[in-house]
């Protein structure tokens, strides 16, 4: 489920890098984060289905002006490697990944996921950190979105359970 | 349906939409889509971005067969400025021209986007119906959807001039012109901070 402190924590980090628009597929270790954007007046909450429709919602809104993050289980990273090839990436999309890293060391469920999480990442050339310091959300959360604004690419960081 | 736009966006669907469009209404306000399936998508995020602009979305039956989700996606949000337009030519006509699901003569495009809440949903068998559908999503608020029934055949029109990159640099430039906003911000270099 994650915890308050945690989700609050993330929230406050994403608003001082100025995202104000996240799409979601829910994940259960985010189950908190999410129930915060649902509630938020600041940031532009739009739920999808599909991960892959994310993409094109944060594409789509990037367009408009929008500083987008995507906000799914790493699960739905594979269901968007299209979109975030050929529309994220081929168009230069920014957009902040937000991906919980199940099947990560010491997550119970989804190894298989966990296995090729970082190869994908590597593969697509998506640069990644793996979130596992609590103290470290803010400056990692800005970090990814200056460098996704100043390479004009998606950047990805995976949460653990240490963060959420 | 070109005579009747002004400055309404166009997101168009790989292939023949894209061309045949821009050969008809060429504008920086024009964006294409790369990826099957993911144009109503984009259009989503636009209009929620800009709620006071129109957006087009021009689908094909097999783009829209590949992300018929996001017809419940739209009906979810309620995009007032969207208006989803489906080619629908029962093929895959820039792959070659298999089938798609609308062979099958029992889909209902119109009808799946009214179930999934999109009230505003027509079909169009004529010019004429998709003339009187346009200028009714023109005048209204939506989400719109519109199944234009059309026959297979590309019109003598040249490849978009531009690549992705090209296209999405004009396309944000004239948003930022007309709505007078400032998107993409280069940094600052190092050396202009100092003191």
């Amino acid at each position: 489920m994650g915890t308050i402190a945690g989700a609050q924590n993330i929230l406050a980090a994403l608003k001082g890098a100025g995202i104000d628009l996240v799409s979601s597929v829910p994940d259960i270790n985010m189950l908190q984060l999410i129930n915060l954007l649902y509630e938020d007046k600041q940031i532009a909450h739009v739920p999808v289905g599909r991960e892959e429709e994310g993409i094109g919602v944060c594409t789509g809104a990037h367009l408009a002006g929008k500083q987008t993050a995507m906000l799914m289980q790493n699960g739905g990273l594979l269901n968007s490697a299209n979109g975030l090839t050929t529309t994220a990436l081929q168009f230069g999309i920014p957009i902040l990944l937000l991906i919980y890293y199940a099947g990560d060391i010491g997550d119970n469920a989804f190894h298989m996921v966990g296995l090729v999480t970082e190869p994908v990442l590597q593969g697509l050339g998506i640069k990644y950190i793996v979130m596992r310091d609590a103290a470290k959300v803010q400056q990692d959360i800005a970090g990814a979105v200056t460098l996704a604004n100043t390479s004009k690419r998606p950047v990805a960081l995976l949460l653990t359970r240490a963060v959420l | 349906m070109a005579p009747l736009i002004k400055d309404e966006l166009f997101i168009t669907t790989a292939g023949g939409a894209t061309a045949e469009w821009n050969a008809v209404h060429p504008s920086d306000g024009n964006i294409q889509v790369k990826t099957l399936g993911l144009c109503s998508s984009i259009g989503l995020g636009l209009a929620i971005g800009l709620p006071k602009r129109k957006v087009f979305v021009f689908d094909g039956d097999g783009a829209l067969w590949m992300n018929l989700g996001s017809l419940a996606t739209i009906g979810l949000h309620q995009p007032k400025n969207l208006v989803h337009i489906c080619w629908n030519n029962r093929q895959y006509e820039s792959s070659g021209g298999e089938p798609t699901v609308a062979t099958a003569g029992e889909i209902d495009f119109a009808g799946i986007a009214s179930s999934a809440g999109i009230k505003s949903s027509r079909r169009a068998n004529t010019v004429e119906e998709l003339k009187e559908a346009v200028a009714h999503a023109l005048n209204n608020d939506g989400p719109h959807f519109i199944c234009a029934n059309i026959e297979p055949g590309r019109a003598e029109a040249p490849p978009l001039k531009y690549d992705e990159l090209e296209n999405k640099y004009h396309f944000i430039r004239y948003i930022e012109a007309t709505e007078g906003i400032n998107i993409l911000r280069v940094a600052m270099p190092a050396s202009y901070l100092l003191k």
